[in-house]
């Protein structure tokens, strides 16, 4: 799962994310979540297409507590769009690629 | 998170086929998804002894336990409006009953209105919901 997605840490958090030059989306995620799984290949996409525009990442919540806790995640998957180190969007669920794509626009 | 122990992930199968049945609701068409949902559960069992749901984020597994059953499976949502956020008990197309949920819940507003193709089963804490009576 997201072999082609970097996978950030709570430690490499605030220099991968809030540091980031270009806008992020977070991707909150969890080994036995099944609709993790079911909008993973959707994630991949959009890494493709947005490159240099975009930089998606992962995190694992049950290896990393610290970030998942600051930024009130409960359901996963929990994906945020940050934006000069601002939460610009939260979206909870395995969402249509579609509403992705329209959350993007917002930050790209 | 480690490998689910052969027992508790026989009890979550017999459980989950159990609950198809009992609710009208169908697995995910994609049963890598199912799978994982089910391991996930069997591990929160050998791990705090209960089928704590794999799809939220706990900052403390046991004080979650202790504050309420809310995310034991079946979770309160499933059992008040039909809703398995974590796709484990769907529609046979695989999306999350929305058609009982309140329109303001964020399983709406991501999914829309997913109708209920079976009314007459499941939902057996509808009580629960403020205003709703237990017909």
């Amino acid at each position: 799962m997201a072999e082609n997605i970097a996978q950030v840490s709570d430690d490499s958090f605030d220099s991968d994310v809030l540091k980031s030059p270009v806008p992020v989306l977070i991707d909150f995620w969890a080994p036995w979540c099944g609709p993790c799984r079911a909008i993973a290949p959707i994630v991949e996409e959009l890494a493709g297409e947005y490159t240099g525009k975009l930089k998606i990442v992962k995190m694992n919540v049950d290896d990393n507590p610290r970030t998942p806790a600051r930024y009130g995640v409960r359901g996963i998957p929990n994906l945020i769009l940050f934006k000069n180190g601002e939460v610009q969007q939260q979206i909870v669920g395995a969402v249509p690629k579609a509403h992705l794509v329209k959350a993007i626009a917002t930050v790209v | 998170m480690n490998q689910p122990s052969e027992k508790s992930l026989k009890r979550m199968r017999t459980y989950v086929q159990k609950y198809w049945e009992k609710t009208g609701t169908s697995p995910h068409p994609d049963k890598e998804v199912t799978e994982a949902v089910v391991m996930g559960l069997a591990a929160n069992i050998d791990e705090v002894g209960r089928p704590l749901c794999p799809c939220n984020f706990y900052p403390d597994k046991k004080a979650e336990l202790e504050r309420s059953r809310e995310w034991v499976c079946a979770c309160d949502e499933m059992k008040q409006w039909k809703y398995c956020h974590c796709l484990l008990f769907v529609a046979p197309d695989g999306s999350p009953i929305t058609e009982h949920l309140p329109e303001d819940h964020e399983g709406r507003q991501i999914y829309g209105l997913v109708k209920d193709p079976t009314p007459d089963k499941g939902r057996e804490a509808r009580f629960k919901v403020e205003g709703e009576s237990d017909e």
